[in-house]
């Protein structure tokens, strides 16, 4: 399986949001797992830590969840992006780019002074 | 990318700081506490939901069901931390986990009810003997005075720039200046420093309490009569008609609260007084260094005079707004300066003011700050022998701990729960510590020595409570730490598997334990070598001679109005008949009258001039007691006589006249020399040049006319008749020796002044040996408020001692018992156990001597004849400490030496 990146509280719930964004309402598994997906890989979610998560982006307001029924017809709660949800995902997607574009100039350093 | 915005580096979704979206998530996670059950409820679903997902993923991707969820569960880690973080994201962690530590906590009290009520006990003995001295501390020292803005109220006295902490009364000359001229005060004052009056034409005489006060006095204060009115500015000058206004009780008692009394007369020291006015109930003034509320307030008659003496005004402002103490000082002063100026006589140039709380409170406040630093350490050592109690619990609950911990609670969340456990015992013990102070008020009320002002204001009030309840929590909080800690650092698989035999653990819970014992030693010893000295310096002031002879003797005030005792004759004529009349009372040995009395009734300081030495204008002269007596007063107070004669009927006053001089004057001033047949001039610097020749014709032994405590003063006596005296002081004490019971011949004094006059009370009728007992009332009620705290805290620390010991010992059960087994004696196992116990003793001992002996120049100013180091207090309080110490530790020892080795190593 070689060395999974373990994934930051934070950019987990911009995850979250990303994915609810993309692919319209799931359920946590289905989160997880998509997000494991989209990473290539790459990232390795504890699926337990998914909740937390989740419960506080609801409580902001950010998404909206209710029970239905899954693809194989199993009962599961499924979460959607509200309005102030894309808005946000919006603003966070934004901001950890500039964010991203800062700290990379500082680790290649040699771009910024050309 | 906008090139001139500014970024704050920080993991983006971490700010979601969107205030209202932060407040949104609190108000439901707050609303979530109501709905636990089906947070609950739908998070288990959840999970399940999530696992099934899951398993069926993985089985289409060819797993075996069982391995599918083997990889389902692991993928979501341990259930029980979901639940937990979800949880703490569910509800408002902090209180959530607050009702079920609490929750929990209850349950642990309700478990071990004897554990809980020793602790609770100890700290309500600590709490409530805090709360006790804080209720009086409060209201003696830091409640306001009940007048309103009563921070502005200033007292001002009169200095010799020279000498400045030496004041002086205002001088009626003084006082009018003052008043006409200051700029710093609203108003300025005058409260005369008599503090009773006569009252006559009722069926008996009575005395009553008050002082003469200014027209401004109440205005000052700020306090409007409840019934009338207050006097009118201007109207306290000869030719006016005398006012009076009233107390509250005094309005009861003798009017029966009749609002018609106002506009009545009454007659006081034979002049006849308006009542304009009557205050209100709360109203309180006393005397100056009394406690009790005056009864009435005459209006003062200023009478300009043409010198500044008699220096008898207590003068009283309120400070106008935005001017500061110093300013009203300096004020003062330039006016003290210009009638310094105006009139000869005493150099009184400057002037200093101080805040009436100060000084009606001052003298008592450094005992009580005492006493509270006391009882604190009263409280801090009920609190280390709580936190040792709970260090030992903890070890003892480390299996209980170490399975929550394994149950996956974090470290900081088992500490918690200890120190709630803690802080609710210590919430319980200061309810009982607040029902036990309500009790110790009213027995320090009851036992306060008569001098401690404002004592009826004191009582449990809300400033108590709420240092009461912060007393509490903060000594639980202080216990609860050690337990908390002890916990966060025990590793946990250790416990689990070593159990409490853990020998790297039990060394450091008693390394701990032993250190807490030392602490508590200690300061226990800080507190009984507090109250060892206090004791001794006791002992020594009650042990002091007062220079005379108090047994059988008895003293009584009488004030002879000017209305019906208008010039000396008079006087003279009434004191000699009455002295007459009671050597005549069977049972009484001889009888004398004097101005001033012994231990602690200083009336005049006079001073005077020895011919031998020069006279240098502005260098203060000294002082000497200066007091008028009968030839029968040294008789009567059994003051011996040195040398020379006493005075006699041929001293005829005014053209010879005679003195009596004690024995420090003697050898302060006439040293190796004969002072009889010396001559001095007494009174006035400015008028000692030209003043009268003295003849010293008798030296008598040292009277304590300061108190037990002061030094030996020079004295003065001079005849009262035959001499202008009678006229100058017309109020006198009365001084009879009795043959056995002094009191027995109260009621024969009482006759013989009424036969005399039926007008005249005769006041303050007191033995000698109840007024020497009240002179030390205040030293006596510390020493034994001291005590108390000294042995409540020698108490708390031998039970530490004890309970430590009796842990440490059944720790080593296994240990004696090897050691019993291989042939060790039972005197040998308690030799070694006792050693531990000394050891602490020892350690504690040496600790609490450098503190005692840092804290103890603390109380220098409380101690009498006794250093504050005196070596004999700290070596018998070390020995004391260490036997008490040895005392609690050979209870559990000789119990380790009735371990059976056989049961010893059974056991565990």
């Amino acid at each position: 399986m070689g060395e999974r990146k373990d994934v930051w509280q934070g950019t987990l719930a911009l995850m979250a949001l990303k994915t609810l964004e993309a692919d319209g309402p799931l359920h946590g598994f289905g989160i997880g797992r998509r997000i494991e997906q989209t990473s290539d890989g790459e990232l390795s979610i504890q699926y337990g830590t998914l909740y937390p998560a989740l419960l506080k982006l609801e409580q902001e307001g950010y998404i909206a969840s209710e029970w239905g029924a899954s693809e194989n017809n199993r009962k599961a709660k499924y979460y959607r992006l509200t309005r102030a949800g894309r808005k946000q995902v919006q603003k966070e997607e934004r901001q950890w780019q500039e964010t991203a574009a800062i700290i990379s100039r500082f680790l290649s350093p040699g771009k910024e002074s050309a | 990318m906008a090139g001139n915005r500014r970024h704050h580096l920080q993991i983006p979704v971490a700010r979601q700081g969107v205030r209202v979206r932060g407040i949104r998530a609190y108000l439901i996670r707050l609303s979530g506490l109501f709905r636990r059950k089906k947070f609950e409820h739908d998070l288990s679903r959840e999970i399940e939901s999530h696992l099934q997902l899951h398993i069926e993923d993985n089985m289409r991707a060819g797993m075996s069901a069982s391995q599918a969820r083997r990889q389902a569960l692991l993928k979501l880690g341990s259930v029980e931390n979901v639940k937990e973080s979800y949880r703490d994201r569910s509800y408002v962690p902090a209180l959530e986990t607050i009702l079920q530590d609490i929750r929990y906590g209850l349950r642990q009290i309700g478990r071990n009810r004897g554990y809980t009520a020793v602790v609770a006990l100890t700290m309500a003995l600590g709490i409530g003997a805090n709360t006790a001295i804080f209720s009086v501390v409060n209201a003696v020292i830091l409640r306001r005075l009940p007048y309103p803005q009563a921070d502005r109220l200033m007292v001002a006295s009169l200095v010799n720039v020279k000498d400045p902490s030496f004041l002086v009364s205002y001088g009626v000359a003084d006082y009018l200046a003052a008043r006409e001229r200051q700029r710093s005060f609203t108003k300025l004052a005058g409260v005369s420093w008599a503090d009773s009056f006569t009252l006559t034409g009722t069926a008996e005489p009575l005395r009553l309490r008050g002082s003469a006060v200014s027209a401004e006095f109440f205005s000052v204060l700020g306090v409007r009569p409840a019934l009338g009115r207050d006097f009118a500015f201007g109207e306290d000058t000869p030719g006016h008609t005398r006012e009076v206004v009233l107390s509250d009780r005094f309005w009861r008692q003798g009017f029966g609260a009749d609002p018609q009394a106002v506009g009545r007369t009454i007659t006081l020291d034979g002049d006849s007084y308006t009542i304009v006015g009557v205050m209100p109930a709360e109203f309180h003034f006393g005397a100056f260094g009394a406690t009790e509320n005056g009864d009435i307030w005459p209006l003062m008659q200023i009478v300009p005079r043409n010198a500044r003496y008699p220096f008898s005004l207590r003068v009283v402002g309120r400070l106008k707004s935005g001017v500061s103490e110093s300013q009203a000082r300096l004020d003062l002063a330039a006016i003290s300066r210009d009638t310094q100026r105006q009139f000869p006589g005493p150099e009184l140039s400057g002037a200093s003011i101080e805040p009436l709380q100060t000084e009606i409170t001052g003298k008592v406040r450094p005992a009580l700050l005492i006493l509270l630093g006391a009882v604190g350490l009263v409280l801090l050592i009920a609190t280390v022998n709580v936190a040792n109690l709970e260090v030992a619990r903890a070890t003892a609950r480390g299996r209980e701990l170490a399975i929550r911990a394994a149950m996956g609670a974090g470290r900081l969340r088992i500490a918690r729960q200890v120190l709630t456990e803690c802080l609710l015992v210590a919430v319980l013990g200061g309810a009982l510590g607040l029902f036990l102070a309500y009790w110790c008020v009213r027995g320090i009320v009851a036992m306060a020595p008569a001098g401690i002002p404002r004592l009826a204001e004191i009582g449990v009030d809300g400033q108590v409570l709420a240092f009461t309840a912060a007393i509490s929590l903060l000594s639980g909080l202080l216990f609860g730490l050690a337990p908390a800690a002890h916990g966060l650092g025990s590793s946990l698989d250790e416990t689990l598997r070593g159990g409490a035999q853990n020998l790297a653990e039990q060394r450091e819970g008693r390394g701990l334990r032993n250190s807490l014992v030392i602490v508590e030693v200690s300061l226990s010893l800080v507190l009984v070598a507090g109250a060892g000295l206090l004791l001794r310096s006791f002992e020594k002031l009650t042990g002091t001679s007062p220079g005379f002879n108090p047994k059988t003797v008895v003293t009584a005030l009488l004030s002879l109005p000017p209305t019906r005792y208008k010039d000396d004759k008079d006087i003279v004529s009434f004191y000699s008949r009455l002295l007459d009349r009671v050597r005549e009372v069977p049972g009484v040995v001889s009888a004398g009258i004097s101005m001033n009395v012994p231990p602690d009734l200083v009336n005049m300081w006079n001073p005077f001039w020895v011919p031998n030495q020069p006279l240098v204008p502005g260098r203060s002269l000294p002082q000497a007691v200066e007091t008028t007596v009968s030839p029968d007063y040294f008789r009567a107070l059994g003051v011996p006589l040195l040398r020379g004669r006493l005075f006699g009927d041929s001293d005829k006053g005014q053209h010879d006249p005679v003195l009596i001089v004690n024995e420090s004057l003697a050898q302060r001033y006439f040293p190796g020399e004969d002072p009889v047949g010396k001559r001095i001039k007494t009174g006035d610097p400015g008028f000692i040049p030209t003043s009268q020749w003295e003849t010293i014709v008798g030296v008598v032994g040292d009277v304590k006319y300061g108190g037990l405590d002061s030094a030996s003063e020079a004295t003065l006596y001079v005849p009262y008749f035959q001499t202008y005296w009678p006229a100058f002081s017309r109020e006198m004490f009365l001084v009879v020796r009795a043959e056995s019971d002094p009191k027995s011949i109260a009621s024969s004094l009482r006759a013989a002044v009424r036969e005399l006059d039926r007008d005249m009370p005769l006041a303050d009728l007191r033995t000698m040996n109840e007024l020497l007992a009240d002179s030390v009332a205040q030293p006596r009620f510390r020493t034994i408020l001291l005590g108390i705290f000294a042995g409540l805290a020698l108490t708390l620390s031998a039970i530490g001692v004890f309970g430590v010991m009796a842990w440490l010992i059944s720790r080593r059960t296994k240990e004696i018992g090897v050691r019993m087994a291989l042939g060790s004696s039972r005197g040998a196992v308690l030799r070694m156990v006792l050693e531990d116990g000394l050891r602490v003793a020892l350690i504690g001992v040496a600790i609490g001597l450098v503190a005692a002996l840092a804290s103890s120049r603390l109380i220098k100013g409380l101690l009498f004849g006794i250093q504050p180091a005196d070596p004999g207090t700290f070596a018998a309080v070390s020995l004391l400490v260490v036997a008490v110490i040895l005392a609690a530790c050979y209870v559990p020892a000789r119990r380790s030496t009735k371990v059976d080795p056989m049961v010893a190593l059974r056991y565990e």
